[in-house]
């Protein structure tokens, strides 16, 4: 999976976000190792709309103090899974990469 | 893409430049990351968002997969490249900011309805050596009675007023007097309230004004009720009835105006007033100047029956622009060799290259490419340079041009915008294709046909075109170094002519000396004796002041304002009909002037103390050289001569009691005119003054005066403002200000086209050696010393240098006359700038050639020759 996807999908794992959270949100993720310039990003974004992993919401959630110049984006149940999955992936290869390390010489 | 997110893209991109704003970080950085995201993301959006593969989709994956070819094959070689882009990046740069400015001064229209229909009106004396005198009311208004060829046509004067502002800082603002049609010519219409009438336009007419919009924005808060209210002018009360738009700010940016008032009927009308008119549809400028000839007739029937004066018409524009012509188009020459020299750079640059990749482009062939596959490549390539430049050129021009006016605040005109348009911006990309589309594709098509054949056959194919693509490289930097001359001599001659200017003995001695000038209002200082007085008084305080050594009073300071009057010599024959008769620059002067100034008497001695009061019948005078050269060209010293003014009957003798080597009162680059000082006691109750610069020396820091002056006069009148109080070195130095910017511009030019000569004989070189190492190993395994090979290398360098002199110092020499307006002190073929230019061309060429030459001579030659063998 592209990295920026990634970020996009844990991002958007523990709530509903618009498009400049997400790229305030990745930065604070990566420690500002990974900034979404804005053409990236609402690509990005658009990408995984159609592969159906998230959705864009037809208004912003109630409470937050959206204008109707910001997109909102709410993962869905597939994405969860897709990110799951990936996350598990991750895993298993950190493992074997860390016990490859430790019985270097 | 854009249909869907351009709004939030927008904003995105807005927040970002808040963001850096807000840490400090540059937003240009910002710019240039978001197009490279731009850039970057943008082709692979639309193939994404095209749906199924089609034919056109075909292509695009093509160009994508072309494009990344591209980059990669650019970014192979980083120093190469950077080179290549630097090069064409600034080169557009110039372009943009020399484009913008000419744009701005010459090709925008002017802020009117119809504006090539405006005309500039004045009169000219050619006997009096005057190509502009200003206009005689009472002429003006028979023109405007007579003259058929105009829909209207108006007069105005510049000048500036006192403003109290309420607040007890009184304030000097520009004003312009016009007469009721004047709004009319231009087209302008009050944003609230009305213009003035005919009834209004009157001498003692009633006291109004009309406010510019920014004085309406500042003072009134743009309110609606601000008709009727009433403002103190020269302490005096004047009641709005109008506002003016900001069109009508032109062409001096005044912030109110009033009615001109004059008299139509005054014989004694002084020539002073600006004019501007309105042809009527499909009348020529040449037309209009006939017709203004016939309605000028009565005069030369009455008043100047010698036909001193007449009327001249140009179009408005001409007029505002024409002291701008010659350095525009040494500007425009300026960028524009540059322009060829980048040209011959990248064409340079990519035919190297492409002697490179002639290997691989003929694999490519073998293995099936089609020639027109190959071409799109190259094309490609030529392309994501030309992007770059413009990227990065086109922001980095227009951002120097505003850093350049910023910092020559005056330089431009008032009305003159700026920006980039669309003239700017097409004229720039026609600059990136020229340079990076035709110089860099025609090469490579070069190579394309070559490479079919000669590319992967034998070796002997190879060292022939080699020395072909040699000769052409030769040639190409042969041309670089013959431009890069021509600019090197013009910048050259431009900072000879800006150091001449700056060491010309201005005829004062600057320093040490502080300056302001006063304007009494009328309301309050009856003419003659009351403004007198002031000024008398306010010079003997001023030379009270602590630290002060001087002080004096004059009515045009250098650099400053003009009065002509025209005198003749006792004894002097009546002047024949057509005899020039220039026009002496004429002003009063208290004792002390001179000595403040520092101003040399060659004969005589200033005035002293009271010297030629009425009573006594002795009228002092001062001249300076060129009257005293003018009046009595064969005495060697005319004090004790007397003259008077022409025309004068009553016989009031003036006599010389000093001559003066004079200050160059018009600017260094001008020449002197004759001059005369009168005293301050020929001020009498008929002499109307109001205005007076006053100078004070110290032996310290002038500036350190400043605080004293200005108290000095609030304590003498709180209402009055002082006008431009600077030391007189910094009035000097910005006299020298446009010349100055042209010189270090052209000087700027110059500098990147040696640059580029350099960094063309560098590549040639670089070239050559690469080309030849098996020529050059053998003859050093053949025992040649290395120092010998080295030297073949520079020179092959020198030879260049002198080929590209030869060619270049003769082009030079023809076409920098056209500078000579510019080159005051030095001539267009000033043999100290020439000899300048072949030396740093000759040093700076061998220094490019000594990096390849080492590289040459420390070649190993087993290596050398293992190497294609």
């Amino acid at each position: 999976m592209k990295r920026h996807w990634f970020f996009i999908l844990l991002s958007l794992a523990d709530r509903d976000r618009h498009g400049l959270a997400i790229m305030r949100d990745i930065l604070e993720l990566t420690d500002g190792g990974l900034k979404l310039w804005p053409v990236t990003l609402y690509g990005s974004l658009d990408e995984l709309c159609e592969r159906g992993w998230i959705r864009a919401l037809d208004e912003p959630p109630p409470g937050s103090d959206g204008t109707a110049r910001q997109r909102w984006f709410r993962m869905t149940a597939a994405g969860r899974r897709v990110l799951a999955a990936e996350v598990d992936e991750m895993q298993a290869t950190a493992r074997i990469a860390t016990r490859r390390l430790a019985g270097a010489p | 893409m854009r249909e869907e997110y351009g709004e939030i893209l927008d904003a995105a991109f807005e927040h970002e430049l808040r963001d850096a704003r807000a840490t400090g970080a540059s937003p240009f950085l910002v710019w240039i990351r978001a197009a490279s995201d731009v850039v970057r993301r943008a082709p692979y959006e639309h193939w994404r968002r095209r749906g199924r593969p089609n034919r056109r989709e075909h292509r695009m994956w093509f160009f994508l997969a072309d494009l990344r070819y591209a980059v990669r094959t650019l970014t192979r070689q980083p120093g190469a490249t950077a080179m290549l882009l630097t090069t064409l990046a600034l080169a557009v740069a110039a372009n943009t900011a020399v484009f913008t400015l000419l744009d701005g001064l010459f090709l925008r229209s002017l802020p009117f309805q119809h504006a090539e229909r405006l005309v500039y009106l004045n009169e000219k004396a050619p006997r009096w050596n005057l190509e502009f005198t200003g206009i005689n009311y009472p002429d003006f208004a028979k023109w405007r009675d007579r003259a058929h060829a105009f829909e209207a046509m108006g007069v105005w004067e510049d000048l500036s007023v006192n403003f109290a502002t309420g607040d007890g800082t009184p304030e000097r603002i520009d004003a312009a007097m016009v007469s009721y049609d004047f709004p009319s010519v231009l087209g302008v219409r009050p944003v609230i309230g009305r213009l003035f009438t005919p009834a209004e336009d009157v001498p003692k007419g009633p006291k109004v004004v009309a406010i510019g919009y920014d004085l309406w924005q500042q003072r009134f808060a743009g309110s609606n009720d601000v008709l009727g209210k009433t403002i103190r002018l020269n302490s005096d009360v004047y009641t709005i009835i109008g506002v003016l738009p900001l069109a009508a700010e032109f062409p001096n940016r005044a912030k109110l105006w009033m009615p001109l008032g004059e008299d139509p009927k005054w014989p004694y009308s002084n020539y002073y007033l600006d004019g501007v008119g309105r042809l009527k549809p499909n009348i020529t400028v040449a037309a209009a100047e006939k017709d203004l000839y016939d309605a000028h007739a009565p005069v030369w029937a009455t008043t100047d029956t010698m036909r001193n004066v007449s009327p001249r018409v140009m179009l408005l524009r001409d007029r505002l622009v024409s002291s701008y012509r010659t350095m525009g188009s040494a500007l425009g020459a300026g960028v524009a060799l540059v322009l060829l020299i980048a040209c011959a750079n990248v064409a340079g640059a990519m035919l190297a290259r492409s002697v490179f990749r002639r290997r691989e482009i003929g694999i490519r062939i073998a293995l099936g490419a089609s020639a027109g596959r190959i071409t799109r490549q190259l094309l490609t390539e030529s392309l994501a340079l030309a992007a770059f430049a413009g990227v990065v050129g086109i922001p980095l021009g227009l951002w120097a041009l505003h850093a350049v006016l910023a910092i020559n605040v005056g330089f431009a005109p008032r009305w003159t915008v700026f920006a980039a348009g669309s003239h700017t911006v097409l004229f720039s990309l026609g600059v990136i294709v020229a340079t990076t589309v035709l110089f860099g594709l025609a090469p490579a098509l070069e190579l394309r046909r070559q490479s079919v054949h000669g590319a992967l056959g034998s070796s002997t194919t190879r060292v022939s075109t080699s020395g072909r693509d040699r000769r052409l490289l030769g040639g190409l930097v042969v041309i670089e170094i013959a431009l890069a001359t021509v600019l090197l001599a013009g910048g050259g001659l431009l900072l000879r002519a800006y150091d001449a200017l700056r060491n010309a003995d201005p005829g004062f001695r600057p320093d040490g000396v502080a300056q302001f000038r006063l304007t009494l209002p009328r309301a309050t200082y009856k003419p003659g004796l009351s403004q007198k007085a002031f000024f008398e008084g306010l010079v003997s305080d001023l030379s009270r002041l602590p630290g002060v050594d001087h002080a004096g009073l004059v009515s045009c300071p250098p650099l400053g304002c003009h009065w002509g009057r025209f005198y003749t010599a006792e004894g002097a024959p009546p002047l024949a009909k057509d005899a020039p008769n220039p026009v002496t620059l004429t002003r009063y002067a208290s004792p002390d002037y001179f000595a403040t100034m520092r101003i040399q008497f060659v004969h005589g001695r200033p005035f002293r103390e009271n010297e030629g009061l009425a009573r006594t019948g002795f009228r002092p005078i001062v001249i300076n050289e060129e009257m005293a050269k003018q009046l009595w060209p064969s005495v060697a010293d005319p004090v004790g001569k007397r003259l008077t003014s022409l025309g004068d009957t009553s016989q009031n003798w003036q006599t010389v009691v000093g001559v003066v080597h004079d200050a160059r009162h018009y600017g260094l680059s001008k020449p002197m005119i004759p001059g005369l000082y009168m005293p301050m006691t020929r001020v009498d109750s008929a002499t109307d003054n109001d205005s007076y610069s006053l100078v004070v020396h110290t032996a310290g820091n002038p500036v350190s005066l400043f605080q004293s002056i200005r108290a000095l006069v609030r304590t003498r009148d709180p209402e009055l403002p002082i006008i431009g109080l600077k030391t007189s070195r910094t009035v000097l130095d910005e006299s020298f200000s446009d010349a100055r910017l042209i010189a270090f511009s052209l000087a700027a030019f110059a500098a990147v086209a040696l640059t580029l000569a350099i960094g063309g004989i560098y590549a040639v070189l670089s070239y050559v050696v690469g080309r030849r190492r098996h020529e050059i190993g053998i003859r050093i395994a053949l025992g040649a010393q290395r120092r010998q090979v080295g030297a073949l290398v520079v020179r092959q360098g020198l030879l260049l240098v002198a080929l590209g002199l030869v060619l270049g110092v003769p082009l030079a020499l023809g076409s920098l006359r056209v500078l000579s307006s510019l080159l005051a002190g030095v001539t267009a073929t000033d043999p100290v700038t020439y000899v300048f230019v072949i030396a740093i061309l000759t040093i700076t060429g061998a220094f490019a050639a000594f990096v390849p030459a080492r590289r040459a001579a420390a070649m190993d030659p087993k290596i050398a020759l293992n190497d294609g063998a």
